[in-house]
């Protein structure tokens, strides 16, 4: 097997595993934060691509679409947090769950009525045709810059979270959320920003992977599942977990698609089940968690 | 604080009454509600799918409503009891009667394995792992096409007739059908009652209500929840293979968990831990497609919409608030 | 002579790098009602903890009429006749007093059965009733256990622990949020269960626990500090100094 080829196929699993993470990075995080597990997650990574297609025609440019589509829908997703998922919180675990649910079907048959069923491609913006000579292959500009731009979205994460006031209320607010009612915190909007940046997150996801795909009202279901697989093999809640999995699994998929590319997804599952039956609670989950 | 056993609500001790006995004669009920409904629906087609996915909803609700496991993976069940019905009938040439036990037991056995990764995992953990597994039997039903006919699912097996103690009955007539497949239902309900009375049911029950002290008082609560799940998959399957013989088709959609979605949708709006809430509900949800349908395409909308406001308002389903408006009725389900 | 029913050989447990509990070497006797005490934080929940099989130690072992109970898994600690309730109370809430009981019942003989009616095993009801008689419960049978007032609620925790018919009934705090009268009648109801099993309870009220137990061990930074008669212990040096400035609280 030619060393080259390998190495170009690993490339292409960290684009891959790039978007998995960072779509995988806003289910954990709201989890994490809220307890509240997004089933609408899949759905909201497709608006926020059809939001960037949309966006992008309007405004001429691709860069404005990958820009505002997380923002809007983000914001979408503060109003579902405030409407519909803030009346369950005090209710059994599985409600808000079965709620985003029933959403996604509202959203996808929206997109359907709005936009048609048929796939629509969205067109890779022109600064990023082409491809870069990495030395041991060419490799398309666009993954590159999918694996550069989400490589900046963690590190500015992580430096809100570890080195802003607003990241340490979120970090303690996820401790404990009563402390943070006595010490004047207003919960209620740390929640409306966390669940915003979890869905802000499965838009930018999805307005990255356009270009890499057709758009199509039925794209976020694969997603979804992919987004459980990865966040239950890193740990639910754990943001080095999302991280570390999303890449491994794209890593994997990548490869396994060399030799076996009807093996790809499935491989992906059973590196889940594997995981489950030696470590439950996933490669950083905190033990009882699961 | 004192709330019933004692004094009954004063209005209505008639409709306590009449609860109690539906309540102790719930088999008989179910199976003359279901022998009269091709008769009170529009359609016969319709009848069947009532009494198919009664039978799946049924199966699920032993884990979701009584156990009070969140699966989103009951697809997987409801759909390989179908494909394997159809591929032991089809391709193996196995008369129904063989085809059906068949599938059964071969489903349950993918429900040993799906449950015993899955009941590793607790709560949400449980919910989206038992979505990903069934999926990923979905994606081995789209591959392995040579079997399974792939995107465009399974054909070419057809029941025309049946025999049943020397009868010859044509089972493409559609009354035919119906009863003939209520008789798998009356099976699948029969099975159902008898596990929900049995000591193993008052066992579900109490994990459901806190897994932790029953842990305490001396069960093997993961093997538990195994059986319960391997028996769940079994009452799902016969939906299954109810379908595959109904349709001559095995859609591959039937693994989606978007079915899997559906099936939760169902036992919610007819009511999580009660014996008819899967029949109601199943009735409810088809009936409501059915006529939505006339007017409108995007019935998805509707079904989101009704699936929300279930949630946030009528959590307890139609029948689960039935019951708790009738005091006494409450502890007999 | 009586007979060593319990014994504790070594035990510690550590929770990262938190000792909770180091080298404690203890037996218990058929037929004794023991106490254990501490301040907060001694390792009272921990050691109770480990004794029920909830927990498994990190070193020591258990030995439970002669036979280890190392590595078992909780249920199987209640098979062996090691029957435990909870601080906080756990309880069936949806299900009736009785079947609460009932179900605990169960566990010993019947768990896989999907065959029989579980009415017909009139047996099992008829232990289930003699529990709730035994803590005075019998007259509430039919109500749902999350109706109950929270003293009764306190006795139905005991039940359910009580009907698995242990040789060893482990008690975590049974009088936990009761005020004077209800903690009379717990304890006159301890006093009845102890004449016919072993008893072990995990307690705050100083007073209480100390007109009731036969036996009072201290527990002090996750070591023995003292174990003897209630007497011995009030006049134990360390155990006054240790208890120092803390609240008795009622009972």
């Amino acid at each position: 097997m030619d060393l080259s080829l390998i190495i170009m196929q690993l490339f292409s699993g960290i684009a891959l595993g790039a978007v998995l993470v960072i779509t995988a990075l806003g289910l954990t995080i709201v989890f994490g934060m809220l307890g509240v597990v997004n089933f609408a997650h899949g759905a909201l990574f497709m608006i926020g691509a059809y939001a960037g297609l949309y966006l992008a025609s309007l405004t001429g440019s691709f860069w404005w679409g990958l820009l505002l589509a997380p923002l809007l829908v983000g914001a979408f997703g503060m109003l579902i947090e405030r409407v519909l998922v803030r009346r369950l919180y005090g209710r059994s675990v599985d409600d808000p769950l079965l709620l985003t649910f029933g959403l996604s079907y509202i959203l996808v048959e929206g997109v359907r009525i709005v936009f048609g069923s048929d796939g629509i491609p969205f067109p890779t913006p022109s600064q990023l045709i082409g491809v870069v000579d990495l030395g041991f292959g060419f490799f398309p500009k666009y993954r590159l810059f999918v694996i550069a731009l989400v490589a900046v979205v963690l590190l500015a994460l992580w430096l809100m979270l570890e080195k802003t006031r607003v990241g340490l209320i979120v970090r303690a607010g996820a401790r404990d959320p009563q402390i943070m009612r006595v010490l004047g915190v207003d919960i209620g909007r740390v929640w409306l920003a966390i669940f915003g940046l979890g869905v802000g997150l499965a838009a930018l996801g999805g307005v990255l992977a356009g270009p890499m795909r057709s758009v199509n009202p039925e794209m976020g279901t694969l997603v979804l599942a992919e987004a459980f697989v990865v966040t239950v093999i890193g740990g639910l809640g754990s943001i080095v977990g999302a991280v570390v999995a999303g890449l491994m699994v794209g890593v994997c998929i990548s490869m396994v698609a060399l030799f076996a590319p009807e093996m790809a997804t499935i491989v992906m599952f059973a590196l889940m089940a594997a995981v489950l039956l030696v470590r439950p609670q996933g490669l950083f989950g905190l033990k009882g968690r699961a | 604080m004192a709330m019933q056993s004692s004094g009954a609500a004063p209005a209505l001790p008639q409709a306590q009454r009449v609860m109690a006995a539906i309540a102790d004669h719930r088999v008989l009920v179910s199976l003359v509600a279901l022998a009269l409904l091709p008769w009170l629906l529009p359609s016969k087609a319709l009848a069947v799918n009532v009494l198919i996915y009664g039978v799946v909803v049924m199966g699920y609700n032993l884990l979701f409503g009584y156990t009070g496991l969140l699966s989103f993976g009951h697809a997987a069940f409801f759909g390989t009891g179908a494909y394997l019905t159809g591929i032991a009938i089809g391709r193996f040439g196995l008369p129904w009667f063989a085809a059906v036990p068949l599938a059964i037991a071969a489903s349950t056995v993918l429900a040993a394995a799906i449950g015993t990764i899955s009941t590793r995992t607790r709560g949400i953990y449980f919910s989206m792992v038992t979505l990903a597994l069934a999926q990923l039997v979905y994606y081995v039903a789209l591959q392995a096409s040579s079997w399974t006919g792939g995107e465009n699912g399974l054909r070419g097996f057809t029941v025309d007739h049946v025999n049943l103690l020397g009868l010859q009955i044509n089972f493409l007539d559609p009354v035919n059908k119906y009863y003939v497949l209520m008789a798998f239902a009356a099976l699948a309900i029969w099975a159902q009652s008898r596990i929900l009375n049995s000591p193993f049911g008052a066992v579900i029950e109490a994990i459901r209500e806190n897994e932790q002290r029953a842990r305490a008082c001396g069960y093997d609560v993961e093997r538990c929840k195994l059986i319960v799940f391997m028996l769940s998959g079994a009452i799902s399957a016969i939906g299954g293979c109810m379908s595959a013989l109904h349709l001559s088709i095995v859609p591959l959609d039937i693994l989606h968990y978007q079915t899997s979605g559906m099936i939760v949708m169902m036992v919610l709006l007819g009511g999580a831990r009660s014996f008819f809430g899967p029949f109601i509900g199943a009735a409810v949800f088809l009936i409501l497609e059915d006529v939505v349908s006339i007017w409108t395409p995007h019935w998805q909308i509707v079904v989101g919409a009704i699936f929300v406001g279930f949630v946030l308002f009528l959590p307890k389903g139609i029948w689960g608030t039935l019951l708790d408006l009738l005091p006494a009725a409450r502890e007999r389900r | 002579m009586s007979t060593e029913l319990l014994r504790a050989d070594g035990i510690g447990r550590r929770f990262g790098g938190f000792t909770a509990l180091e080298g404690i070497t203890v037996s218990f006797a058929a037929g004794e009602l023991t106490s254990i005490i501490g301040p907060n934080g001694a390792g009272k929940s921990t050691f109770f903890n480990i004794l029920s099989g909830t927990l498994s130690p990190s070193t020591g072992t258990l030995r439970f009429k002669g036979q280890a109970l190392n590595g078992l898994p909780q249920h199987r600690f209640v098979h062996r006749g090691i029957s435990r309730s909870y601080q906080i109370t756990n309880i069936f809430p949806d299900l009736s007093v009785h079947e609460n009981v009932r179900v605990a019942a169960q566990a010993m003989s019947v768990s896989y059965d999907i065959w029989r009616r579980r009415a017909d095993l009139v047996e099992l009801s008829e232990r289930a009733d003699a529990a709730l008689t035994a803590v005075g419960l019998i007259g509430k049978r039919g109500q749902q256990a999350k109706f109950l007032a929270h003293g009764q609620q306190r006795a139905l925790e005991i039940a359910i622990a009580l009907v698995s018919e242990p040789e060893l009934l482990l008690l975590d705090e049974p009088t936990a949020g009761m005020g004077p009268e209800e903690t009379k009648d717990m304890v006159a109801l301890l006093e009845r269960l102890a004449e016919r099993r072993t008893v072990l309870l995990v307690e705050h009220k100083m007073k209480m626990v100390l007109g009731l137990s036969q036996r009072v061990l201290v527990l002090h930074h996750g070591r023995l500090l003292a174990d003897g008669r209630p007497d011995d212990i009030r006049s134990n040096p360390d155990v006054r100094r240790v208890y120092l400035g803390q609240s008795e609280g009622y009972g």
